[in-house]
This record gives structure tokens, C-alpha cells and sequence, in this order.
């Protein structure tokens, strides 16, 4: 692993070799978490036939921004490159009250590559009493391959003004989660075994009222699996169960879960 | 839905217009561009064709017989003609995860109330 450059509060910890020969990177915000204003970039170039698993140390934490500052932002580009194999799987975001903030993912796929992705997003600080206390929450993503988008999501949650509750968006759940997996070496004739194995499980993992999950296929090279819960406790097990069962299928490899608790 | 309607509209036009592998509204908007109609207009028969969708679901799920039916989409009118020209000045976003998780999951249902 070369780190280019660093600057605070970013801080990418050594790599680690895993078992299965990948490196492993931590990344870290020294600060403990995002303050208003704050402008964060990240960008990961994986090269050729390399093989990568980012993870984060904990969860992400957007603190309440003071009056005045702008929006915080972190903008991340990911480059897969030709036959490389990454694996982006950071902990939880968490918008504390009164924060504001704007993400935003571009990823782009080379020549046979895989790309592997869960992210999930808690709705505050639970402890303190805090749901859907945050001003707003812009998640902008897309994920390319040829110059051809494969997935374009624009999510703005702000809750004072379009209610969470509502049932077309989280209803009675408060989590959300997401599982992305793109893969530019398999044939389009097998993506549908995959989406009915990976139904099979949402279905097992879903119970109406405390957790619900599904997937579905996009529109070329890719799947999504979405996940609402009432708590956060059993949403890292569900998500790793479903990398679990998509990296089997892709790869023929177990995967090598970070060291977190699932 | 992106693809048959794509292939639907190669049938009628007895021609490739619409590209496979499209999600429905792209489609649909590519084939608006292909027949050389404006954007606003476009639009407007896209959220028409939406809600026209979503009243017949609700005709099969409640008592909404097709006169109210049809007065509905009529009152719905100019809302939807506004919120089409409104949509040229703002960012399209999008978060129904629970909509979403339905759509998922009604493919795979042992009942289903609309099995086509």
C-alpha cells in the first residue's frame, strides 16, 4: 500500500495481509468524528489484479455543527483497476442532532474487476435520547464502468421537512442499511442465481416489524440488497452473512471479515 | 419493467429506438427523445402513466369504482402537469427504502395480489 498523501483528521493505518493474500486498511478520523465545515476527500486506487479491504476503525460520527458553518462533505472516489478486487466496508454513520452533511461516493469499475460495499446509516444517538434530530443528509453515489453508469442513487433525508415515518420511507423502522456488489467477470445469465439465493436469505432474515430485507439486480454487473431494522444489533450479522454468500458465489472465496462485532 | 417496455416499443415502431438494459423511466424518457417530443411533455405523460398505475392498483385493492376512479386521475390533473415543470429546476432525489424492500420482496411472494 502507497499512501500519496494524508492530512488530518484522515488517517489510513498500515495495511495487513490476510489470510487470503489481500491487504487490509484501516481508516481513521483523529478528530473522533465529522465537525461542521469540515471538507473531507478520500481516494482509493486499487491497481491492477490488486486485492483490498477497507474498513473503518468505528462507526462515523457527525457531530452537531455550530450556526453557521456550511454543510460538512466527504467526497470519495474509488478506483477499481482492470481484474482488481476491493472491498469498502466501513462501520455505521451517525448524524448526531443538528448536523449537516453531504457524502458523496464515485466509484469506477476496470476491466474484470469486483467491487464490494456495505454501508449503514443509525439514526443519532440513541442513547441520548436523539432520531432523526439531524438538519440533513445527502447521500449521492454512483458507480461506473466504461464510462456507463451502472448505479446512481441521490438520497437527501431531512427529516423536519419529509418525515422518516412515513411508510414509503422507513415506516416503523429507524436503520438502514445497504449492500452493493458489482462484478465485471460474470455472465449476465448468472446474476439471476445469485438474486434468488440472496432472497432466499432476506427472506430468513426478515421479520415484518423488526427487521425487513431484500435484493434486487440492477441493470447490468451488479445486485443491491436494502435493510431496515429497529436496532443496529443485528444488522453487521445480516450484512456479513450477505457479503458472505455473494463473495462465495463470486469468487468462490469465504470472505475475511474484519475484526468487528457481528 | 425497463426492458419490456423497451421491447414493446421496438415492436410497435418496428425499430431498435429504446436500447435494452434501461430502468423504466430511463427508458421512457429515452424513448421520448427518440420520437422528438419536448422534455416537459415527456415528463407529464411519465407521472400520468405512474399514478394512472397506482388508482388501478387501488380499484383491484379497495371499493373505488371507475367513475371515482377516472375523477381522481382527472382532479390529479394539473398537479401533475405542475410538479413536471417543476421538476426542470430540481435536483431528482430519492429515499423509499421501505417502497423498495416491498418491490424486492413482492416478486418472491407465495400470494401476490397483482401476478401478471
Amino acid at each position: 500500500m502507497y499512501v500519496d498523501s494524508q492530512q488530518p483528521p484522515w488517517r489510513a493505518i498500515r495495511a495487513f495481509r490476510q489470510d487470503n493474500g489481500a491487504l487490509l486498511v484501516h481508516l481513521h478520523i483523529v478528530s473522533g468524528g465529522v465537525l461542521g465545515g469540515d471538507s473531507l476527500a478520500l481516494r482509493i486506487d486499487a491497481g491492477p489484479r490488486s486485492s483490498v479491504q477497507i474498513t473503518t476503525t468505528s462507526a462515523t460520527r457527525l457531530y452537531r455543527h455550530r450556526e453557521g458553518l456550511p454543510e460538512s462533505m466527504q467526497e470519495t472516489t474509488i478506483d477499481v483497476g482492470d481484474e482488481a478486487l476491493v472491498e469498502y466496508l466501513p462501520d455505521a454513520l451517525i448524524p448526531f442532532a443538528g448536523s449537516r452533511h453531504r457524502q458523496q461516493t464515485v466509484v469506477r469499475l476496470g476491466s474484470g474487476s469486483r467491487f464490494f460495499w456495505w454501508e449503514s446509516l443509525a439514526p443519532g444517538r440513541q442513547a441520548m435520547g436523539e432520531a432523526f434530530a439531524y438538519g440533513s443528509l445527502s447521500i449521492q453515489t454512483e458507480v461506473r464502468a466504461a464510462n456507463r453508469p451502472l448505479l446512481i442513487e441521490n438520497m437527501l433525508l431531512d427529516p423536519a421537512r419529509r418525515p422518516l415515518a412515513s411508510l414509503a420511507r422507513m415506516g416503523p423502522y429507524t436503520h438502514c442499511a445497504n449492500f452493493y456488489a458489482f462484478d465485471m467477470q460474470l455472465a449476465g445469465s448468472k446474476w439471476g442465481e445469485l438474486e434468488a439465493q440472496l432472497t432466499a436469505l432476506c427472506g430468513a432474515a426478515s421479520t415484518p416489524g423488526d427487521m425487513m430485507w431484500g435484493s434486487s439486480l440492477i441493470a447490468a454487473h451488479g445486485i443491491v440488497v436494502r435493510g431496515l431494522s429497529i436496532s443496529a444489533r443485528r444488522i453487521p450479522a445480516t450484512l456479513a452473512a450477505v457479503w458472505t454468500m455473494t463473495r462465495r458465489f463470486l469468487t468462490g472465496e469465504e470472505p475475511a471479515l474484519p475484526r468487528k462485532v457481528y | 419493467m425497463g426492458q419490456r417496455f423497451s421491447r414493446l416499443l421496438n415492436a410497435v415502431l418496428s425499430a431498435p429506438a429504446v436500447p435494452d438494459g434501461l430502468a423504466y423511466p430511463v427508458a421512457f424518457g429515452f424513448a421520448g427523445a427518440h420520437l422528438d417530443l419536448p422534455e416537459e411533455d415527456v415528463a407529464v405523460a411519465y407521472l400520468r402513466q405512474s399514478v394512472a398505475c397506482l388508482i388501478s392498483a387501488c380499484q383491484r385493492l379497495l371499493p373505488l369504482g371507475q367513475v371515482a376512479a377516472n375523477c381522481i386521475l382527472w382532479n390529479l390533473g394539473p398537479h401533475i402537469e405542475s410538479a413536471a415543470v417543476a421538476s426542470q429546476n430540481r435536483e431528482a432525489i430519492c429515499f423509499t427504502p421501505l417502497l423498495e424492500l416491498a418491490s424486492m420482496r413482492h416478486g418472491s411472494l407465495e400470494t401476490r395480489l397483482f401476478i401478471s
